[in-house]
């Protein structure tokens, strides 16, 4: 049957179209219940018996949620005690319109056989569609076709069963929709009514969210905020330029502070600082917001002062005083920055967060406030009525709303995640406020793996290079399962080396666009975290089947040179190969077999080529400028049986560390060249951007104090000065220099060749680069193995590898995920340093001071490679005498002057006392000044150490 | 325009039964042929009609859409006119051979119903001097049997009387900036006011006397024919001589009264007829080209 359906849309330009369309009305769209014995479906997704225990219904019932209920209470459809639900088109439909998160998640929960969610297709049911009538607003019907279908199934499921027990009951937060629907005779209930009437799972209440229209108006009628703007207003005044759109972040250590950061080309002002809780008004980190510039008088400077929103209790007022405090800084119009206010919300950009419950002072509270711990975030007031058991645990919270007449937003319980410092749980936080993908892989995406036993077959003999006779060996750290890189290195009958370098073929498993290759482009690179790795790509391929293990036959691609013995490269080929490693060695191992004298098997022989090749490439690079940095890295050694840090080194460079390094980024180099000769518009490469001089203020004034000049104009320069700058007895100062000129560097990033042209990578001196070595673990280097084999005629191209837009969107993910798991990497380090302090108690040692700050210094333990910051002004004391000179930078603290560089003595300890944000103390004991200083632990062991606050 | 080979035989036969008032398929001179009309026959107009008159056929759609009002009188929309003639209605309309025939039509259309005597145009302003509604009408001819002018006037007046136009209305910011806000209900339409519409009624002057309604073997007889447009009061709009002989002042004076006394006649059962139309509401069964 035909339909159609005709509405009136305004154009962009302004016109008014009348749009008419077809719609086909069937009579074969099943009910999808067990029960019925009349419709055909094959499958029936509802189950006969579909019990949930429930005050309210006692029969087995269907749930019809109405669009709202799934919109604002999606938590709870999520959990798998709700089952047995139909979704009605219409809903999806206006789900898909108002929140494409949402639209996936229900959508997800569709799919997910066990909960028994069945979309029912109502707008095109002969007998469940209807028209909008005259006068009825599209929501109005909306409302009716879903209050159709309830009565539709109510009637179909009684005449099934023979007025059996089976019913739907529809779920409606609308007060209007619902006595109508009684009217009708369907059994209809609120959400939250039906939800509390649940028998045994109280925890639900907890996750429904707060409905703002009605008694839950937390507070009374007291207007904190000044009322949002409506979106037209917000758009035209961003068209006429009164407003500024921008996207809203925090500040980490000031609540009452923010900057909205303006994305629009052509505007002057790209940074607008806002102040003080009217001004930010009620925006969250990562909101798109409007707003509005002050007139130049009211401009102000970002304060230095550190606020954290710790008051104790529920109470909005007391707010002036904290504000006064900003205030009153001292006004140099120099730093003045452009100030306003927000005055209206774009989009909200809010995710379910990771923190902890504050309990109220009140016992029997059910409103607590909720702690996200990530400080850019203002802490949430939800309802729970297990406050007791949430104590102590990290809980996951979604923010409903922020009326404008509380002080915070109020939210509603996720989920529980587990106790706080547990280390399951922390890893999990860590990696949920990482934004890392970490779910285990669907079975869409397992589907696209190979089936084992898998072996090479002819087909790939024929088309690829056979390596099996070299003798190929990997070099990699100890316990190292994915394996992507494999070395050889031979004499030629000319007098000339052959060196292979030979990577691990995952562009032949991983096909583009299927959904093994969507995830792995969405993950973008395995995240190494202390004891746990978030795979890329399944664990078969990852540890196994690419995995260039020793005496297997694997397939690679390989990069081999011909080379003189002056490591001059004659001859550059690309193939796709078969490979059989011979050894699958560590760091040390291969050190052993070069160094020991009496070994002189093939590959130990191949091990020295490679090793002599390596120091002349290396010696090479260095004389063109390539930097050698410094940065403090750790590693654990784990306890095989409890997974706990026991103990704690920075990490050893080997020669063989370096020969590997050496090689991988020669064959970068290669490749990135080749790709980029033959794809000039879609290469996938690396750049590493030359810093700013500003940058290297710091490193030159520190190394001032000590009367070494750094010369930064090039990287050759700047190499050439790092390697001057020695000092006889002091041989850990170059280090410091290091990591000082590592903290002025740019983020290297990935780009493509068509969008950008300055392609330099400064760090390593190269005028191209790119990433093909890891194939197993970065996703840039899929695809760069795709452009190469397109290049070498090895496999077909695909067009969105051709695409320069679609690849240079693909970039921007991966160097988003690359940035985050960098981040999640260095927060898990600092969990497992605190788990390691928490065990140790309190030690003293000896560092370095790497920073002067006005009321601080930041030490560094050279043995830990732990940083940490020793401040000498305290909230309950007196400070001591501080006087700070920016030119040094030194810092006087009564009678001694602290300069960089520095050799100080202090204690570390952890600081428990805030679960949340667990930190590392540290205390200085030497230099020894009174009222500052601690006494070393020593002198009195068993003594409980005195808190020392900040 | 398409024509038919009339014999002289055949010229004084007709000739003489319309002296005698009495036509070949038995009409009186003042009579109409049968007439069928749909309204609403194409979906994606704003208004439409279909009508037959005989063998004539002819379909009007109308789109409204928004543009710039004339600069001479700010405070009007406007109508446009495009008269298509498919070559389903003759071959001789075959590639641009009906060009010249629909600017003749339009052209005449333009001076009968753009006035604001005859259409309503102030109420097809939106903003005075800024927007306005412009209403395409577009005709279409499926079969030529004589008679063009009454049959489209007739189906224009019907697809105007059908003719729904989304309500709109001015916002204006603090800036001044004034936007067109659509309304979000379907259904809240303008309707057009088409009591002062005028059908054309179009006289053929064979012999002494004059005919309407005229077949093509009738047209063949006449030298001259005069297109009078006249409202359901009676009131003469516009009057057009056509054809190339010569139409004495006497006769002028006897068709416009004819005229006049036709196309009253016309107007009532018309409307009727279409109010009664629409009063089946979506019930209707529709017809369209098939039926």
């Amino acid at each position: 049957m035909l339909k159609s359906k005709t509405f009136v849309k305004k154009t962009r330009a302004g016109g008014v179209l009348k749009i008419v369309r077809e719609h086909y009305l069937r009579d074969d769209i099943w009910c999808g219940s067990e029960v019925c014995k009349e419709c055909k479906d094959e499958a029936p997704v509802l189950q006969e018996d579909a019990c949930i225990e429930s005050n309210l219904c006692a029969y087995p019932h269907y749930l019809i949620p109405d669009t709202n209920v799934v919109l604002h209470q999606i938590d709870i459809l999520e959990d798998p005690i709700i089952r047995n639900v139909i979704i009605l088109q219409t809903v999806m439909q206006e789900v898909r319109h108002r929140s494409a998160p949402i639209y996936k998640r229900i959508k997800d929960a569709i799919h997910e056989k066990e909960k028994h969610f069945y979309a029912f297709t109502n707008e095109h049911h002969r007998e469940t569609f209807i028209e909008r009538e005259q006068g009825e607003s599209a929501n109005d019907r909306n409302d009716r076709a879903i209050r159709v279908a309830a009565k539709w199934y109510t009637d179909h499921l009684a005449k099934e069963t023979n007025g059996g027990s089976l019913k739907v009951v529809l779920l409606t937060d609308d007060r209007a929709n619902k006595e109508k629907a009684e009217q009708h005779g369907l059994i209809v209930y609120r959400c939250e009514e039906y939800i509390k009437s649940l028998i045994g799972n109280p925890e639900l209440v907890d996750r429904l969210a707060l409905q703002s229209d009605e008694r839950n108006e937390i507070t009374g009628s007291k207007l904190l905020f000044p009322e949002h703007l409506p979106l037209s207003r917000i758009q035209s005044g961003i068209k006429n330029r009164v407003f500024l759109q921008g996207t809203f972040h925090a500040s980490r250590d000031n609540y009452l502070e923010g900057t909205v950061y303006i994305n629009r080309e052509g505007e002057d002002i790209n940074e607008v600082l806002l102040q003080g809780l009217q001004n930010l008004n009620r925006a969250v980190n990562q909101d798109v917001v409007a707003v509005e510039l002050f007139p130049k008088e009211r401009w102000v400077a970002p304060s230095s002062v550190v606020l954290q929103d710790d008051s104790p209790n529920d109470e909005d007022a007391e707010e002036d005083e904290t504000e006064k405090k900003l205030k009153s800084e001292p006004l140099e119009s120099s730093i003045l920055k452009p100030t306003g206010r927000v005055v209206g919300i774009i989009k909200r950009n809010w995710r379910p967060y990771c923190g902890m419950l504050s309990q109220s002072i009140i016992k029997e509270a059910t409103r607590h406030l909720f702690t996200p711990a990530d400080r850019r975030i203002p802490r949430i007031r939800i309802e729970t009525r297990q406050a007791a058991n949430l104590v102590g645990q990290r809980i996951m919270v979604a923010i409903d709303g922020w009326p404008k007449n509380s002080r915070y937003p109020n939210g509603h319980f996720v989920k529980n995640l587990g106790t706080a410092g547990d280390k399951e749980t922390e890893t999990e936080v860590l990696l949920l406020e990482h934004d890392v993908p970490h779910q285990p892989f669907s079975q869409a995406v397992l589907s696209f793996l190979p089936k084992m036993p898998w072996s090479i077959t002819e087909e790939d003999v024929k088309v690829r290079a056979d390596l099996r006779h070299l003798c190929v060996c990997s070099v990699d750290p100890p316990g190292c399962t994915d394996i992507d890189d494999a070395l050889h290195c031979r004499d030629l009958p000319n007098g000339n080396l052959e060196v292979g370098v030979h990577i691990a073929d995952v562009s032949h498993f991983i096909r583009p666009g299927n959904a093994l290759d969507q995830e792995a482009a969405s993950r973008g690179t395995t995240v190494y975290l202390c004891g746990k790795r978030i795979d890329m790509v399944p664990e078969l391929l990852s540890s196994n089947l690419c995995s260039l293990r020793s005496n297997v036959e694997r397939l690679a691609f390989s990069c081999i040179w011909e080379m003189n013995h002056n490591a001059e490269i004659i001859k550059t080929h690309f193939t796709k190969s078969i490979i059989n490693s011979k050894a699958s060695l560590t760091y040390a191992e291969a050190q052993m077999r070069i160094d020991d004298t009496t070994m002189n098997d093939d590959i130990t022989k191949s091990l020295r080529g490679l090793n002599k090749l390596a120091k002349i490439l290396k010696g090479q690079r260095i004389e063109k400028g390539a930097l050698t940095l410094s940065s403090p890295e750790v590693r654990f050694h784990m306890d095989s049986e409890t997974h706990d840090p026991i103990d704690l080194q920075t990490k050893e460079l080997k020669e063989t560390n370096s020969m590997v390094e050496e090689f991988m980024l020669l064959a970068n180099i290669s490749v990135a060249q080749k790709i980029y000769d033959d794809f000039s518009e879609c290469a996938l490469l690396r750049k590493h951007p030359s810093p700013p001089p500003s940058n290297y203020d710091i490193l030159i004034k520190a190394a001032k104090s000590r009367d070494f000049s750094i010369h930064t104009d090039s990287a050759k320069a700047l190499a050439d000065s790092l390697n001057d700058a020695t000092i006889k007895n002091f041989p850990y100062f170059n280090t410091l220099l290091r990591i000082l000129a590592t903290r002025c560097m740019m983020q290297a990033v990935y780009f493509c060749s068509g969008m950008d042209s300055d392609f330099h990578h400064y760090g390593l001196a190269s005028p191209i680069y790119t990433h093909f070595t890891s194939p197993i673990r970065r996703y840039s280097d899929i695809i760069v193995h795709r452009l190469l084999a397109v290049a070498i005629n090895a496999d077909s191209t695909y067009p969105d590898l051709m695409d320069k837009h679609k690849q240079s969107a693909l970039c921007n993910n991966l160097n988003y995920r690359h940035k985050m798991a960098q981040y999640a990497q260095r927060a898990s380090v600092a969990f497992h340093t605190q788990l390691f302090f928490k065990n140790k108690g309190i030690i003293n040692e000896e560092g370095f001071i790497l920073f002067v700050r006005k009321n601080a210094i930041i030490i560094l333990i050279p043995k830990f490679g732990l940083e940490g910051t020793v401040f000498f002004e305290n909230k309950d004391k007196p400070s001591p005498h501080l006087s700070f000179d920016s030119e040094g930078p030194t810092l006087k603290v009564e009678e001694h002057t602290f300069h960089i560089f520095d050799k100080v003595k202090v204690t570390i300890s952890l600081d428990a006392s805030n679960i949340q944000h667990q930190r590392i103390r540290m205390a200085l004991t030497e230099p020894v000044i009174p009222g500052v200083s601690v006494p070393a632990p020593e002198s009195e062991p068993e003594a409980k150490k005195p808190k020392l606050d900040r | 325009m398409a024509a038919v080979q009339v014999s002289e035989a055949e010229k004084v036969y007709i000739m003489h039964g319309v002296r005698d008032d009495l036509r070949l398929d038995g009409r009186g001179c003042e009579d109409y042929r049968h007439m069928e009309i749909e309204t609403d026959v194409v979906s994606n107009t704003d208004g439409s009609a279909k009508i037959s008159l005989g063998h004539t056929d002819v379909l009007v759609g109308i789109k409204a859409e928004i543009g710039k009002p004339k600069p001479m009188v700010p405070d009007e929309g406007y109508l446009e006119f495009f008269v298509d003639c498919s070559a389903n209605a003759t071959p001789e309309f075959e590639g641009r051979g009906g060009e010249e025939l629909g600017m003749g039509l339009s052209n005449t259309l333009y001076k009968v119903f753009n006035n604001r005597h005859s259409v309503d145009l102030r109420s097809l302003c939106i903003c005075p001097g800024e927007s306005c509604w412009v209403l395409y009408v577009d005709v279409l001819l499926l079969q030529c049997d004589g008679n063009l002018f009454d049959a489209i006037s007739i189906a224009i007046k019907a697809a105007l009387f059908n003719t729904r136009i989304p309500k709109v209305h001015i916002s204006e910011d603090e800036e001044g900036v004034k936007e067109i806000v659509l309304s979000d209900d379907p259904y809240d339409c303008m309707r057009l006011n088409v009591e002062n519409v005028p059908c054309i009624v179009s006289l053929c002057k064979i012999g002494h006397r004059h005919v309407v309604d005229a077949t093509l073997q009738e047209k063949a007889c006449s030298v001259a024919s005069l297109l009078i447009s006249v409202t359901h009061k009676g009131m003469v709009t516009c009057v057009r001589k056509m054809g190339g002989g010569s139409l004495d002042p006497e006769s002028i004076f006897e068709m416009t009264e004819a005229g006049k006394r036709v196309g009253k006649a016309l107007h009532a059962p018309l409307m009727e007829l279409l109010q009664k139309e629409e009063s089946l509401g979506k019930k209707r069964q529709k017809v369209g080209f098939l039926g």
